[in-house]
């Protein structure tokens, strides 16, 4: 575990596509996400190099190999968020929505199981949207070096399944959000 | 909560433990069964998560031999390679879950949570069931004479039985407290004793206090309303005074009794229900079957087992022995210091022959303790007719003897005429004319 940032040490958020996005889709979730942090959101241009490895005889990338890989590529360069359309696992799940280090540097979300579309419904980009922005910002919240939450309403607290990450808040609750740094600490809900 | 990962998979055991340590859990991790098993020694866990297969002790006998030692910890099996025949053996062996790598993330974090709770419960339901211990434990049944020695010992015997149980003796010889001993030691001592008191109740109110009714079976029957032989599921109904039941609630019990089935008043469904009867009285039921008050089929239903519960006069010897019981228990509740007999006291105790048995004697001690205000009982302060008890050889003419008595019988009941009526088995009214005959009067104080 490293030590947790210092609030204002992050300078901006750098979101980095990993997989077959459209990068006006990147564009907007950049700028959704500006809306919720005191931060700048750019698409990481000098990010180069993260191996989209993948799990033995599983049709799915392994999210802490790619995890520590956008670690070791983005390193000196603030905070890193990788976004990817495709699934996600580790070994021990079936997928999972996100990954972050807590007190680390990087968070890695998929959007493939967010998106409406993976679950035979219509594809809705809105709600795909407003997904990605909650996971985002939950993984963000590990960054901080936040636990999950128990309380039913805060964004901190885990989901298991897509129902799970609608149900949530879309804010962190108050004793969340006493313990959240600057940067992370501002802006209205997430939706 | 505190969580044991064993698995001999570096990635699964990291893996894990930052995942429950994102929950908040403390996670200590073996990479193998004897790991564990040493981890386990030392430590308290509330869930320990085991791979099935790994080298050396696989994850199925460190389970059993976790089940022998700490019968506490809830156990789940995780494997990659599931088999039917793995699953039955990790459940019959106590496992709580058995779960397939690898796991929905969802289906992980509702399994510990419902392990915890699952815990939670274990554990409450362990603390209720040793306050219950504490709470439901009958008073002692107390006697060194030999005919007591017998109905103790037979109060054991019938416990661990699970027949019907006919208890008689005169009023106030300890009826209940028998009951609630029989229960104490029965296989259903976690589940109720209901008493009923049938004498007390009028036919209908005790047809429908025992069997139930619906709503609006009755005028005022405003909501369904269990019975008491529902209310005992699983437990003992003690049914008290039962020779005073009238005729037609005979009827329906016997029906209760042979079938196991409730119905409540205004509905047709009958109600399954487990529970054992333990019945009790003060008359000679067999000759309230000759006098054709008491059916004889309920009589025979009722008398399975039974125990004689003899009357005080008749064990002189336990008197000093429940004398300083009764003496130790209200000097105790009413944070007296402790507090002795004089001789006297203790010699008129036991002459006197206490028509209204244990319960008399009860009555006259906790009197003796309110009014002493020393750390002896003297003879001053027991009850005029035990004070002054005659020997029973003592003579005098059949009247006097009478009017001692009825006076005794009144005084150790406070004056109240349904129970001193039912103490010297007349009725009220028998009693009423003997008070006017003897010309009787009850003490401005009631003391």
């Amino acid at each position: 575990m490293g030590a947790s940032p210092e609030p204002g040490a992050f300078e901006a958020l750098h979101l980095l596509p990993l997989g077959p996005l459209p990068p006006p889709r990147v564009a907007r979730l950049a700028e959704r996400l500006s809306r919720h942090l005191r931060l700048p959101c750019h698409l990481a241009t000098d990010v180069r190099g993260v191996p989209l490895a993948r799990l033995p005889e599983r049709d799915q990338i392994d999210a802490d190999a790619v995890l520590a890989a956008l670690e070791r590529e983005a390193a000196g360069k603030g905070l890193v968020v990788g976004v990817t359309p495709l699934d996600m696992a580790i070994p021990i799940f079936t997928f999972v929505f996100g990954r972050a280090r807590q007190g680390g540097k990087a968070a890695l979300v998929s959007l493939a199981r967010l998106d409406p579309g993976f679950y035979g419904l219509p594809p809705d980009p809105e709600i795909l949207m407003q997904r990605a922005v909650t996971e985002i910002l939950h993984e963000l919240g590990h960054v901080a070096s936040l636990r999950h939450c128990s309380e039913a309403a805060c964004l901190m607290r885990f989901a298991g399944s897509v129902e799970r990450v609608d149900a949530r808040g879309a804010a962190f609750c108050a004793a969340c959000a006493a313990r959240l740094p600057a940067w992370l600490a501002a802006g209205p809900p997430a939706v | 909560m505190k969580i044991l990962i064993v698995d001999d998979e570096p990635i699964v055991r990291e893996s894990l433990k930052g995942w429950f340590e994102q929950d908040g859990h403390a996670v200590d991790v073996a990479e193998s069964a004897r790991e564990g098993l040493r981890l386990c020694g030392q430590g308290r866990y509330d869930i320990a998560l085991v791979d099935v297969k790994m080298p050396g002790m696989d994850g199925l006998e460190m389970q059993s031999r976790l089940a022998a030692t700490d019968p506490d910890l809830t156990i789940i099996l995780m494997t990659a390679y599931a088999s039917v025949e793995s699953a039955v053996q990790a459940m019959k062996a106590g496992a709580y879950d058995y779960i397939i790598k690898p796991f929905d993330p969802d289906d992980l974090s509702l399994l510990i949570r419902r392990a915890g709770e699952h815990r939670s419960l274990r554990a409450e339901n362990l603390r209720l069931k040793k306050s219950l211990e504490v709470v439901s434990a009958p008073p002692p049944l107390l006697g060194s004479s030999p005919v007591m020695k017998r109905v103790l010992d037979l109060v054991g015997t019938v416990a661990t039985n699970d027949a019907t149980v006919l208890i008689t003796g005169e009023s106030g010889t300890g009826k209940e407290l028998v009951a609630r001993a029989i229960h104490a030691g029965s296989a259903r001592r976690y589940s109720p004793l209901v008493v009923v008191n049938c004498g007390a109740l009028s036919e209908g109110i005790l047809e429908s206090e025992l069997f139930g009714h619906e709503a609006g079976a009755f005028t005022g029957a405003r909501a369904r309303h269990k019975g008491k032989f529902e209310a005992a599921e699983g437990g003992t109904v003690f049914l008290d005074e039962i020779g005073e039941v009238s005729p037609h609630v005979q009827v329906e019990l016997l029906r209760v009794l042979e079938e196991k089935v409730v119905t409540r008043l205004g509905s047709n469904t009958p109600v399954s229900v487990d529970f054992r009867v333990i019945a009790a009285t003060h008359r000679n039921l067999e000759e309230c079957v000759r006098s054709g008050a008491f059916r004889e089929d309920l009589f025979w239903r009722l008398n399975v087992l039974t125990i004689e519960i003899p009357p005080l006069r008749e064990r002189p010897e336990d008197i000093p022995l429940l004398a300083e019981h009764f003496l130790s228990r209200f000097t105790s509740a009413m944070s007296r210091r402790p507090m002795t007999f004089a001789p006297g006291a203790l010699e008129a105790l036991r002459r006197y022959p206490w028509p209204g048995n244990v319960r008399e004697l009860q009555n006259a001690i906790e009197r003796a303790v309110v009014l002493s205000d020393g750390p002896v009982v003297e003879l001053g302060v027991l009850p005029v007719h035990v004070a002054g008890a005659p020997d029973h050889a003592s003579p005098g003419s059949l009247a006097e003897a009478e009017k001692a008595h009825v006076r005794a019988v009144l005084e150790t009941n406070g004056w109240n005429i349904t129970r001193a009526a039912r103490v010297l088995d007349v009725d009220r009214v028998t009693l009423y004319n003997k008070i006017r005959r003897y010309e009787l009067k009850r003490p401005a104080n009631g003391g």
